[in-house]
């Protein structure tokens, strides 16, 4: 038997395990009430990541080396790297929570707007796959970095982009509670 | 050998029998009503049965002749099979008009990319290219159904037991095909009556369980459409929901960078 016809029973295996898994009972349950506009307003714990830098800057812990206090230092740091951690697991839930809403978005979708969701998949397994990485390296221990202030511009600017969104969403929001009609347009329209 | 072959005659004359009870189900239930495809693909299945059997009792063609004859005939029924599956792809999904402006690109593209692929084995002969083409629409039928199904789950679109059972149905007989003909073909010769017969075995298998969820069919448990927003509301609402997803990603790569930069 040749690879490729090889590849194609293999492929045909594949099908029939993902026919099995596509049809098992979903874990996880939707939130018909989910209020898009609600969740979206949500605190946002992107936006503390100032404090959590901060914290992992090594400048914060290096005095302890130079008085003497090596094993303070290091305790202090694996501390830090679990909060870091946790923090991480904040921002997944908040991928979490976006993916939700994305979900509600997406059935209710127009047309002409529906090769959105394919930007949105992408940026889904992006994050997916930044996560998992990060988080095996926060488990395998941080080391000391520089350019700190760097990174901190770069979070201030993020913060100031969230601000702007969350002033965008409420732009909206309230355009849509004004003007109810707006969101009907397209009711029974297809 | 002739027990065998008794054995996959009275395999046969079953398939008959249940695609005819298939049959009136599906008229009893008004299923035909919703997936009138999908009972034309029944009938054709049924045609060629009849057809084949005449055929190959007749004896006085020339085996080239009624192998191009039997192929036609397969040819016609994976066609209206691909109808049927585009069909219930289009049931499951086209009530979410954005998902499934998405999905039928993908769908479609899945569908290309196999056929494609399987073509480009028949290295231009022919007889190679129907049985390779026939593999690869049979191969790309359940790619395209198994991909439905997961985007179903994905963003959580309720698919009903008839759905399932046509998808179940469809893919696992296109899936076994596949496998039959590979390893047969290539590998098995020797177990061609045993090969022919579990692929019989596979289609009374599938036709079992449309005929289970069919008997099943009332036509309330079909959801209702949902509304679509206008496309100016999704657009502010989506674009806001990716300006947040692109901003989480890029809070993770600030802490790569971090994790580089300190290494």
């Amino acid at each position: 038997m040749t690879l490729p016809v090889l590849l194609l029973l293999l492929f045909a295996l594949l099908l029939i395990a993902l026919l099995a898994w596509a049809l098992r009972p979903s874990a996880e349950q939707s939130q018909p009430a989910l209020d898009v506009f609600e969740a979206l307003r949500r605190s946002r714990h992107a936006s503390r990541i100032s404090h959590v830098m901060q914290a992992l800057q090594p400048a914060d812990t290096e005095y302890l080396r130079e008085t003497s206090q090596v094993a303070l230092m290091q305790t202090l740091r694996r501390q830090r790297r679990r909060i870091a951690l946790d923090y991480l697991n904040h921002l997944q839930k908040e991928f979490e929570m976006l993916l939700e809403v994305s979900r509600v978005l997406a059935v209710m979708s127009p047309e002409a707007l529906g090769m959105e969701e394919m930007e949105r998949w992408k940026l889904s397994l992006t994050f997916a796959t930044n996560c998992a990485f990060l988080r095996w390296k926060l488990r395998l221990g941080l080391q000391p970095f520089s350019g700190f202030n760097l990174l901190s511009n770069m979070a201030t600017d993020i913060g100031r982009q969230l601000d702007a969104a969350t002033t965008r969403i409420a732009e909206v929001a309230v355009r849509s509670s004004e003007h109810p009609g707006i969101g009907d347009a397209k009711i029974d329209g297809r | 050998m002739v027990e065998s072959l008794q054995l996959q005659a009275a395999a046969w004359a079953l398939t008959t029998a249940l695609e005819l009870g298939l049959f009136v189900q599906l008229i009893r239930h008004r299923v035909n009503k919703d997936y009138p495809q999908f009972l034309v693909y029944l009938v054709s299945a049924f045609f060629q049965s009849l057809a084949l059997a005449a055929l190959y009792r007749t004896g006085n063609l020339d085996k080239m002749t009624v192998w191009k004859i039997a192929w036609l005939t397969q040819g016609l029924v994976v066609t209206m099979r691909a109808l049927a599956m585009v069909e219930l792809n289009r049931r499951v999904l086209s009530r979410y008009i954005g998902i499934w402006a998405l999905a039928r690109r993908l769908l479609l593209g899945v569908a290309v990319a196999v056929i494609a692929y399987d073509l480009l084995l028949s290295k231009g002969q022919w007889q190679w290219l129907i049985l390779n083409g026939v593999r690869g629409l049979e191969l790309a039928m359940a790619a395209v159904i198994v991909t439905m199904l997961l985007f179903a789950r994905y963003y959580r679109v309720p698919v009903n037991l008839l759905q399932r059972a046509l998808a179940v149905g469809l893919c696992l007989y296109s899936t076994f095909y596949v496998i039959n003909y590979s390893i047969f073909e290539r590998v098995l010769r020797q177990y061609a009556v045993l090969w022919n017969f579990l692929g019989i075995f596979a289609f009374i298998a599938s036709l079992l369980v449309w005929i289970n969820a069919a008997n099943r069919y009332a036509e309330s448990t079909e959801v209702a459409p949902l509304p679509a927003i206008s496309p100016e509301l999704y657009g502010k609402l989506s674009s806001e929901v990716n300006a947040r997803l692109l901003l989480l990603n890029r809070q993770l790569i600030q802490f790569l960078h971090v994790q580089e930069r300190g290494q």
